[in-house]
């Protein structure tokens, strides 16, 4: 059965989330230049 | 609670994009008066020549006042109304100077149609009993089509106008 095993115990901090931060910053890029895209759009018409 | 420092920033920078967009709504709505285009005045579909924008005579383009313009249209399964010009032709291409600021008031008689100046912000939704206005100032030359953007029926295609801006 799944979780029998020794419970690993790493604190949040000790975590790499580097791969993750970066995905998430590239996302949330994409969302302002879409919404900046968006507007200039508005703005040009 | 405990979060990762990675964690922070992006909650952060999360939470700040939803209170810039909330802020930016408020401002477009209660400062620039941004609404739906249909919010106020409702209209009778079934007499809609009871209110004046709508009687035969008022339909197209009309000059207010330098470079402000209204245009009145009645939307109908499948054709807008655009008028007729001074030798009694149907008006199917409103013309108006770059730079000019239009208003567009439009309602529909029957059901649901959509009412789009491809190329330009122009485009609202035309509903039976709501009359639906949308100001713009056409800043762009050019030939912009007309388009009914809801589909309404068989003859959904037909529906279109040119707005010639020069």
């Amino acid at each position: 059965m799944m979780g029998k095993g020794k419970p690993s115990q790493k604190s949040a901090s000790s975590f790499s989330l580097k791969g993750t931060f970066i995905a998430v910053m590239l996302l949330g890029v994409f969302i302002l230049a879409s919404w900046f895209g968006a507007y200039a759009l508005f703005i040009a018409r | 609670m405990h979060f990762h420092k990675y964690e922070k920033i992006w909650l952060i920078f999360g939470s700040g994009s939803l209170i810039v967009f909330l802020m930016v709504l408020g401002f477009a709505a209660f400062w620039k008066g941004t609404h739906p285009q249909s919010h106020i005045e409702t209209i009778d579909p079934q007499n809609i020549e009871a209110h004046e924008a709508f009687q035969a005579e008022n339909l197209g383009l009309h000059e207010v006042e330098d470079g402000k313009y209204i245009v009145n249209i009645v939307a109908s399964a499948f054709n807008y109304d655009l008028g007729k010009d001074e030798n009694g032709d149907i008006v199917k291409t409103i013309r108006v100077p770059k730079g000019s600021s239009v208003l567009f008031q439009i309602t529909t008689r029957d059901v649901v149609h959509g009412f789009q100046v491809a190329g330009t912000n122009v485009n609202m939704m035309v509903e039976p009993g709501h009359i639906s206005r949308f100001e713009t100032v056409l800043k762009n030359n050019g030939e912009f089509t007309i388009v009914c953007n809801e589909y309404c029926g068989i003859g959904h295609h037909l529906m279109f106008g040119t707005v010639e801006v020069y």
